[in-house]
């Protein structure tokens, strides 16, 4: 038999090191290609590797994007969901080995960047995309294309993070990376080159999407929309647009310098030569807490759309709900010491950043209250969107208010990276973030699709998904209050923690419960949709809802003219009482220039993707090559001049007789 | 020389003359090759200061920091045109701001890390 070539064993190894020869890493391996085979299999079957391609992959319609978007999100839910229980299933008992310590470490760290970066946040931009340009009547967000990159590179960085768990190594340092754990002398796998490399690729895309969001928002809305008058979901979008340019910085750096230190031999957080292991912590939580914020204030953004539409008023409030997001905003800037008081910075620190962080609790509470007063007095609509805001109301008010014991300093030196942190900061980012932004996906997928998502169905996920919620992390406090600290594999009998743990587990097997039905909903749906023709099922009050859903590729056959807050709301009652005509006369409809779709942005998501697999595994020759490929599609770009293609006012026209939308 | 736009027909409000409308289109870019000179002074003048250690690390600090914040108008000033605008320059305004934010995270990064408990 001849010998094999030397590289063949030396690939095998090193993409294949025993760590991810255990059955389950296997059993995902053999998903994950029967997955991607039978996917291919359909395609080429029914002929349709054309039509994706002309149009998804190569689209720049914000609509289609935040689509990609969603799915994706509510794919790594899956899998973020999956990792958590599995770590719920090993802390079910004492001394239960389910996983191994290092295969714990493994979960939990992929568990929380995976909900973190590749779950929250895609699921945040697609809602910015599907939602913000309708709403603010525009017809698309300010650089189409920039757009269609933001979200290549994401999904890219989100697959070269995903394969981790079977190629090379997942990483296993936390969701935060803290050197020096992260440092080559002290974790030898690739795992944290993939963590940190998949991490600044879709840094940067989440940055592109901050600037362009904050230009469109600034720039596109449609006449009379001043400030004081656009939806608060777009406040939000606009103040998260500042807090990402401004956090992403930070991150950046500390996971670049990091990488350095791991593959170029620098000691930026290393021991030895001056290097610093607490400024990577700084520099990360600088990023940290205005990411905080940037997780939770689209979802408040959402509730205050939700609370006005299904209780029938208009918000209360809206100037201190302005003002309160903006000083959110602000302050979240402010506030990043708190999550490491214990590096012992001193007291006249610990205790400005205490203040700050008990400051922020103003301008949240003014926000719960002027939603609740919302309620106050009107006709509540019990839809899926409205139970998860009154689910959102107690969860958050707990998670606030234990968020302020952990931003007092003494107090904080005990709670420090126990269970209470851990149940503190589950409850803020599932009752508010995850609630907010589900409410989202279920008020606003009647745009997107163009039918609701059951409502019966709904509330099954909802009730399970909530109800779990409850006795999975509410324990937590307890357990944190009697020692148990996090990322602990195991521990012994005798604790004390069983009967919580076993409560907390069984609470997590629900919450799994309801995502499956959340997803049976999702298909059911589809199959047996009920087709809404109107465009406003909700008997909505923004401008989103004055045009047919889905909506058509130009958005807005004639750009409105805004007088009101509430524009739709009121235009609604003028056109009943036959004040205004309903709907756009054909006369006013002109041309309309669609940018065309191009491959320039999954080609450089790809290009990315070679460069960053060969960073992750130090092969500077496929490093380069992805470089050179990123170069390449940047210069083919550049010759590209024709990026836009005109829809003629006939086609228009045409289109919205279709639709049933022509006034007299 | 102002652009010919008609936009500035609008008078500036008392208090924001800074952003009032101005353009500049000289034959030889004299400023960038000025600038490009000032750039490259600044940033080996920093490095040569740090790797010969001429002064206390926290003094060094301090200039190294003043250095950078010239070094960040200078960018923005020569290369980047920030003081031109064909209308009124609204953009200053949310700089200032940047400043603000930018400033307030680097002054109290430096203040925080400079903590003596010797973990470092």
């Amino acid at each position: 038999m001849p010998a094999l070539p030397s590289f063949v064993p030396y690939l095998i190894h090193t993409l294949f090191p025993p760590w991810v020869r255990r059955p389950t890493e296997i059993g995902a391996e053999i998903m994950m290609t029967a997955g991607g085979a039978f996917i291919v299999y359909w395609l080429l079957k029914n002929k349709k590797l054309q039509w994706l391609w002309n149009e998804w992959l190569t689209t720049v319609d914000h609509k289609k994007i935040g689509i990609m978007y969603l799915v994706a999100a509510i794919i790594m839910l899956g899998r973020g969901g999956l990792d958590a229980l599995m770590l719920r299933t090993n802390l079910a008992m004492p001394t239960l080995h389910f996983i191994n310590a290092s295969e714990y470490n493994e979960v939990f760290t992929t568990h929380g960047t995976i909900m973190v970066f590749f779950m929250a946040m895609p699921l945040i931009f697609a809602l910015f995309n599907v939602v913000v340009p309708l709403q603010i009547g525009s017809r698309d967000v300010a650089f189409p294309r920039l757009n269609a990159i933001s979200f290549w590179l994401f999904a890219f960085a989100a697959a070269l993070f995903n394969l981790s768990f079977v190629v090379g190594g997942s990483p296993n340092a936390g969701w935060t990376a803290y050197p020096p754990l992260t440092e080559l002398a002290f974790n030898h796998t690739v795992g944290e080159n993939y963590y940190f490399v998949s991490l600044l690729m879709t840094g940067i895309g989440t940055t592109i999407t901050g600037i362009n969001f904050l230009v469109t928002i600034l720039r596109m809305r449609a006449p009379g929309m001043t400030f004081m008058k656009m939806p608060l979901f777009t406040w939000a979008t606009l103040n998260t647009s500042v807090l990402i340019l401004f956090a992403f910085p930070p991150l950046t750096i500390a996971l670049l310098e990091s990488l350095l230190d791991r593959v170029a031999g620098t000691t930026f957080f290393g021991l030895a030569h001056g290097g610093m292991p607490m400024m990577y912590v700084n520099l990360f939580w600088l990023f940290g807490h205005p990411e905080v914020y940037i997780l939770v204030l689209p979802a408040f953004g959402v509730f205050s759309e939700v609370v006005a539409t299904f209780s029938r008023k208009k918000l209360f409030g809206y100037p201190s709900m302005v003002l309160s997001m903006t000083a959110i905003m602000v302050l979240a800037y402010g506030t990043w010491v708190h999550h490491f008081f214990t590096m012992g910075a001193g007291p006249a620190v610990n205790v400005f950043f205490g203040l700050s962080t008990m400051l922020i609790a103003i301008p949240t509470g003014v926000k719960v209250f002027n939603w609740i007063l919302t309620m106050w007095g009107g006709r509540l609509q019990f839809t899926t969107p409205m139970l998860y805001f009154l689910a959102m109301i107690p969860t958050f008010v707990i998670g606030g208010a234990t968020g302020v014991m952990l931003g007092a300093v003494p107090a904080d030196y005990q709670f420090h990276n126990s269970y209470f942190l851990v149940a503190h900061f589950h409850e803020v980012l599932i009752g508010g973030t995850v609630f907010g932004l589900l409410a989202g996906v279920y008020y606003w997928w009647p745009k997107m699709f163009g039918y609701k998502l059951n409502d019966h169905q709904g509330k099954w996920a909802f009730w399970l998904f909530a109800g779990g919620f409850w006795p999975t992390f509410i324990p937590q406090y307890w357990l944190g209050l009697e020692g148990m600290t996090r990322r602990m594999y195991t521990y012994p009998f005798g604790m004390g923690w069983h009967t919580l743990n076993v409560i907390s587990t069984i609470g997590g097997f629900i919450m799994g419960a309801g995502f499956l039905v959340l997803v049976s909903n999702v298909l059911r749906s589809r199959l047996h949709r009920e087709v809404d023709a109107t465009g406003d099922p909700w008997d909505g009050r923004t401008l989103e809802w004055s045009i047919p859903s889905p909506a058509p590729e130009y958005n807005f056959a004639v750009i409105p003219t805004v007088d009101e807050r509430d524009w739709w709301w009121e235009e609604k009652q003028r056109r009943q009482s036959g004040e205004k005509p309903a709907g756009p006369k054909p006369e006013d409809i002109r041309p309309i220039a669609i940018p065309k779709n191009t491959p320039v942005p999954i080609l450089l998501g790809a290009a990315f993707f070679l460069g960053a697999f060969g960073l992750v595994f130090t092969w500077w020759p496929v490093a380069l090559t992805g470089l050179a490929g990123v170069f390449g599609v940047l210069i083919y770009s550049w010759f590209q001049y024709d990026h836009y293609r005109i829809l003629s006012a006939g086609e228009i026209r045409e289109t919205e007789e279709l639709l049933g939308r022509l006034g007299a | 020389m102002n652009g010919g736009d008609e936009q500035h027909e609008r008078a500036i409000e008392p208090g924001f003359e800074f952003i009032s409308p101005r353009f500049e289109e000289p034959k030889f870019p004299m400023h960038q090759v000025w600038g490009y000179a000032a750039s490259l002074v600044l940033t080996f003048a920093a490095l040569w200061m740090t790797v010969n250690r001429i002064m206390s690390p926290s003094v060094l600090l301090g200039v190294v920091l003043a250095m950078a914040v010239g070094q960040a108008a200078l960018q923005l000033g020569v290369f980047m045109h920030v003081r031109e605008s064909r209308g009124p320059a609204w953009h200053l305004v949310p700089l200032g701001l940047a400043f603000a934010i930018g400033i307030g995270l680097v002054g109290m990064s430096a203040w925080i890390m400079l903590f003596k408990s010797g973990v470092s």
